[in-house]
Parts: structure tokens; C-alpha cells; sequence
């Protein structure tokens, strides 16, 4: 059964929420879905960009004014 | 139509512009900086005078200072801020930053999470602010405007930079996740 974990991003600053994107994918398993929670413009830039590098299925959703979610799938 | 959805806003203030156009564009503008003030493009420089100015105001002085004692600097604070192009184009970067994230609706007060954010951020800046004063430059003055300056300290800057910031990294990670 895949889980959903959501990563609580926010009030954080580069390079923060990118290396606890990391820990926390290397923590699932293949199917896992992690929410990445930020409120952070550039990490609304390298977060997806490192999850796509690593060929994750990632998609971003912006929720509120500066605000935004990054869905990460993990793929491997 | 909603504009929310039309090409040309989302092209010019809601997505990001790409690293090659805000290259090209800090290109030019570094030319017309020089151009125009005689002085390449530095940041942290006009945050000294602007120290200077608040000191000066509550009645402090600066005039034996080693730091403001040459004839320019010492012309730059009695000229004023309204005369002083760095200070006029560090408001300009703060106020047009503030206009962009308006412009894009992303503008929002963050909530500051601890205190150990708080303590890492004086203490970050206060780190930032001496270093770039007692080095003569900043990422700004001394690695952009250095190297485009054809000059050797930019590179040595450069390379120093790159040192700091990796153990940076490193004692971010022990510390702080």
C-alpha cells in the first residue's frame, strides 16, 4: 500500500527544504508520494529540479499567494 | 479574459525568466552601471554609508574612522544618500524585488519557525556584513564586478567563496536539520 507523507517546508530558506526533500524520500519506498510544503520562490525552482533529475514524477501546485506544493512520486 | 491565463503576463511576471536572460540582462546593465557612475556594480558598499548615515543621526562620527577616511568616502557621505548611486540602486533592487513578487502574487510575510532561525540569521548576516566590508566587496563588488574587471581577485575571490560555502554547507546540515 503507497503512502503519503507531507514535509512541512515552510519559513524555510534554500538550501533547507532541498536536503529535507532528500532525507525524506531516501526514508519511502517505490510508490510513495511526498508532499513538499514551501513558501520559498527558489526552492520552488531546485526541489522539482533535483526530484526530476533523479527521475521522480513531480508536479507543483501553487495553493496560496506564495505558497506552493510540490508532489513527488517516488519512482526508484 | 482573466490575466491570469493570458500569454504575456505569465511570460514576463509570473514565471520565472531563465538563468540566460537575467545573465544577458546583468550584463548590460553592469556596462550602463559603469557607463554612467564610473564605478562598477557592488551591494554591500552603500550598506556601510547607509550605517554610517543612521551613526551620523543620532549624533555619532565617523571622520576618524580608517574606513571612511579617504576623500571619496568621505564626499560620498557629506554628498548624501540622494547623491550617491549605489544607495540609489540598492532601493531600486528592494523596491523592484517587492514590485516583482507583487506582480506575480507571491508576495506573503513568512512566519519566522524558531529561534534558532533567528539566531542563524543575525548571525549569518552580521558574518556576511563584516566579511564583505574587511574583503572590499561582496558576491557583487568583489566576484562579478572583479572578474567582469578582467581582475585576478575576483577569481580568488572566487575560489574562497566556493571553500566557505562548502564548509557553510557542511556545519548547515550538522546544525541545523
Amino acid at each position: 500500500m503507497a503512502k503519503e507523507v507531507t514535509l512541512d517546508c515552510m519559513g524555510e530558506a534554500c538550501p533547507v527544504p532541498l536536503i529535507k526533500t532528500e532525507n525524506a524520500l531516501k526514508k519511502l519506498t517505490v510508490g510513495d508520494m511526498l508532499i513538499v510544503q514551501i513558501d520559498h520562490s527558489c526552492a520552488m525552482k531546485n526541489v522539482p529540479e533535483w526530484a526530476r533529475k533523479e527521475g521522480h514524477n513531480v508536479e507543483i501546485e501553487e495553493v496560496d499567494d506564495g505558497e506552493w506544493e510540490i508532489f513527488i512520486e517516488k519512482t526508484k | 479574459m482573466d490575466i491570469k491565463n493570458n500569454k504575456f503576463y505569465q511570460m514576463w511576471f509570473k514565471n520565472a525568466w531563465t538563468y540566460v536572460t537575467g545573465a544577458i540582462l546583468l550584463s548590460l546593465f553592469q556596462i550602463v552601471t559603469l557607463a554612467t557612475t564610473n564605478d562598477p556594480w557592488g551591494v554591500s558598499g552603500p550598506f556601510a554609508n547607509w550605517g554610517a548615515w543612521l551613526y551620523q543621526a543620532v549624533g555619532g562620527s565617523v571622520d576618524k574612522w580608517y574606513y571612511f577616511s579617504s576623500k571619496g568616502a568621505q564626499a560620498t557621505l557629506s554628498g548624501g544618500f540622494m547623491n550617491d548611486p549605489g544607495s540609489i540602486r540598492n532601493l531600486g533592487i528592494i523596491v523592484g524585488a517587492l514590485f516583482a513578487t507583487l506582480m506575480a502574487s507571491q508576495f506573503k510575510f513568512k512566519k519566522i519557525k524558531s529561534l534558532k532561525q533567528v539566531i542563524a540569521a543575525i548571525l549569518g548576516g552580521l558574518l556576511m556584513g563584516y566579511g564583505a566590508r574587511i574583503g572590499f566587496g561582496c558576491n557583487i563588488g568583489a566576484l562579478y564586478s572583479g572578474i567582469a574587471s578582467l581582475s585576478v581577485s575576483g577569481w580568488v575571490f572566487a575560489l574562497f567563496l566556493f571553500l566557505g560555502a562548502t564548509v557553510g554547507s557542511k556545519l548547515l546540515v550538522k546544525y541545523f536539520m
